[in-house]
């Protein structure tokens, strides 16, 4: 942490090179936050970009009470909240296509098969997830991807606690209900199908 | 979809690893932010910018002195005394108001 504090003085003095410092030490964690919320890597990269490039515009508001890394998150998670808000304009109807096969044999088995990879099971997520308004995915995400607490959560969304407790719950039973539809959707394509 | 399998589901994504940065990503985000210049600190405020910062106090200011000359004017009225209005009548009649004798 001392080495943030002593890389960012040395940028207010004008040292912009040694931006690319603060950059290498919190870049995973930026695009570990940002692929939370979009699974393209090319545009996880652009979004890290921003993330980047918005801390530096406002690196004079950074006051170092609170530790550098918490308050890039917060930053990261406005970014990913834009970037929802953006997609949510010009995305489709929930589909089954874009399911991986792992994934739809899970959502066929109804609760008998267990055996779903991290990859599978942050796609289907992913998918459920876009039932959700984009607040509702990013507090769902931080609570229960990141494990952040609900004041943390306010604090990066901007929300009151009380609000978050409100949100997590209804985003709960938007992505069950988000789930199930899947799951019938699925279950009715298999039945359709012709068999040989 | 009971609250397990949604549990268990999220357990399961919480493992996916990131994708990494490029190698030269810093690089890049260093040509990025030398195209866009540091947040300028704020201007100076105007002076209307002043007036309407202290628009609430002034309204509040003259609310409280309306309030302050009504009840003066209730409890001078009660007292049977001449009342605010009346003494403002008087003060306009014989020093705002006086006909200029020249022009007669």
């Amino acid at each position: 942490m001392n080495d943030d504090a002593e890389l960012l003085a040395r940028i207010r003095n004008g040292a912009t090179d040694d931006f690319a410092g603060i950059v290498r030490r919190h870049q995973a964690r930026v695009f570990s936050i940002l692929h939370r919320y979009e699974r393209d890597t090319h545009k996880v990269e652009d979004l890290a970009q921003e993330t980047f490039v918005k801390a530096w515009r406002a690196l004079d508001q950074f006051d170092g009470r609170a530790p550098f890394e918490h308050w890039l998150s917060k930053i990261t998670v406005r970014v990913a909240l834009d970037h929802l808000r953006r997609e949510k304009r010009r995305q489709n109807e929930i589909g089954l296509p874009e399911l991986g096969e792992d994934a739809l044999d899970w959502l066929r088995s109804d609760g008998e098969k267990n055996e779903l990879d991290a990859r599978s099971a942050a796609e289907l997520l992913d998918l459920a997830m876009r039932e959700l308004s984009p607040l509702d995915r990013v507090v769902i995400t931080m609570q229960e991807m990141e494990g952040r607490s609900v004041k943390e959560i306010g604090e990066a969304t901007g929300a009151s606690g009380v609000a978050v407790r409100v949100r997590a719950l209804r985003a709960r039973g938007k992505l069950r209900r988000a789930l199930e539809k899947l799951m019938k959707d699925e279950n009715e394509q298999t039945q359709a199908e012709p068999t040989v | 979809m009971n609250k397990h399998r949604l549990n268990q589901l999220f357990e399961r994504a919480r493992n996916e690893p990131a994708p990494l940065p490029p190698e030269d990503f810093a690089a890049d985000v260093l040509r990025a932010i030398r195209r866009e210049p540091r947040a300028a600190a704020p201007e100076a405020f105007s002076m209307l910018d002043q007036l309407n910062l202290l628009f609430p106090r002034i309204a509040l200011a003259a609310a409280t002195v309306i309030v302050l000359c009504v009840v003066v004017d209730w409890g001078l009225t009660a007292a049977g005394m001449p009342g605010l209005g009346d003494g403002l009548s008087q003060i306009s009649a014989q020093w705002l108001l006086t006909p200029d004798e020249s022009l007669l």
